[in-house]
This record gives C-alpha cells, structure tokens and sequence, in this order.
C-alpha cells in the first residue's frame, strides 16, 4: 500500500496510508468550505439585517439573521441547480 | 515523502476529482454572491416570492450564456 511520511524524512517516522491521506483531505476540504460559507453568510445579512449597529442585538435583527441565514442556503441551492441544468 | 506514493492512481483520480468538485464549489459560491445581490433586493423573508426565486435561477443561467458569449467574442479577436 502507498504511503506518506508524516514527519520529517528518515527511517522511524510514522507513515499514513494513502486512503488515509485522502481521508484527512476530505475532512479539511469540507471545513475549508464551511468555512469560506459562513464567512460569505455573515458579510451578507450582516449587509441586509444590521442597517444602524445599536448596543445590541434587537430582537428584529435576530430573526431577520435567522430567516437570512436560511433564504442564503436556499439561494445557493437554486443556483447550484440551475448550473446543474444549463450545462 | 516517498515520492512514488504520488504516482498512485487512486491518488491521482481522487486529487482530479476534488480539483473538479473545488472549481464547480467555487463558480456555485460566487454566482450565489453575486445573484443574491442582484435579486434579494429587501429585507429576507420566511420564503423567497416567486419573483426571486425566478431572478436568481434567471441569474444564474443568464451569467453562463454571458461567459459563453465572452469567450467567443475573446477568442473571434485572436
């Protein structure tokens, strides 16, 4: 089976299997993109829901952040899908 | 690194496939910034009214015919 080192090269580091590798991948991958998401999500609404920053947060701009939130997932889905159909 | 672990097939195919799956997350994300912002005009909702969910499909597709349109147009210069 393939293998990378994980440390430094030389005999005695600890080696990880390429299906290893690629799991861990995954993991970052997937992170990487939740991460790059919730930034993206946060300048939005903070764009359509924060309009005059108070000393807190009211009431209102909790669940305009909420309903944002959602209505941002569900524009990502219908322009996903529309790319699906264009090609 | 053992450098011939680089030339595993299974490797290769899952770093085509994630390059690929990364390109297709990107244009994803950036046609949802950008439609958004051309078709959510007011404040959120509880569900979008027909007339956005329209705008952003529109949106999207409308942006893939311009892209095909630039291309051709781009390369007719050459």
């Amino acid at each position: 089976m393939d293998s990378f080192s994980t440390g430094s090269s030389g005999s005695g580091s600890p080696q990880i299997s390429t299906d290893e590798f690629m799991d861990q991948m995954k993991v970052q991958l997937a992170q990487a993109y939740a991460q790059e998401f919730l930034e993206t999500v946060r300048g939005k609404c903070f764009e359509k829901c924060i309009t005059k920053p108070g000393s807190s947060l009211s009431g209102s701009e909790s669940s305009c952040i909420s309903r944002c939130v959602d209505r941002y997932i569900e524009a990502t889905g219908i322009v996903g899908r529309a790319l699906l159909n264009s090609r | 690194m053992d450098s011939s672990a680089l030339n595993s097939p299974d490797l290769q195919r899952f770093l085509n496939q994630e390059k690929e799956k990364a390109m297709v997350n990107e244009m994803v994300a950036k046609l949802t910034s950008v439609c958004w912002d051309k078709c959510i005009t007011s404040t959120p909702g509880n569900k979008f009214s027909s007339s956005e969910s329209a705008c952003l499909s529109n949106c999207a597709q409308r942006f893939m015919d311009m892209t095909m349109i630039i291309m051709k147009r781009v390369q007719s210069m050459q």
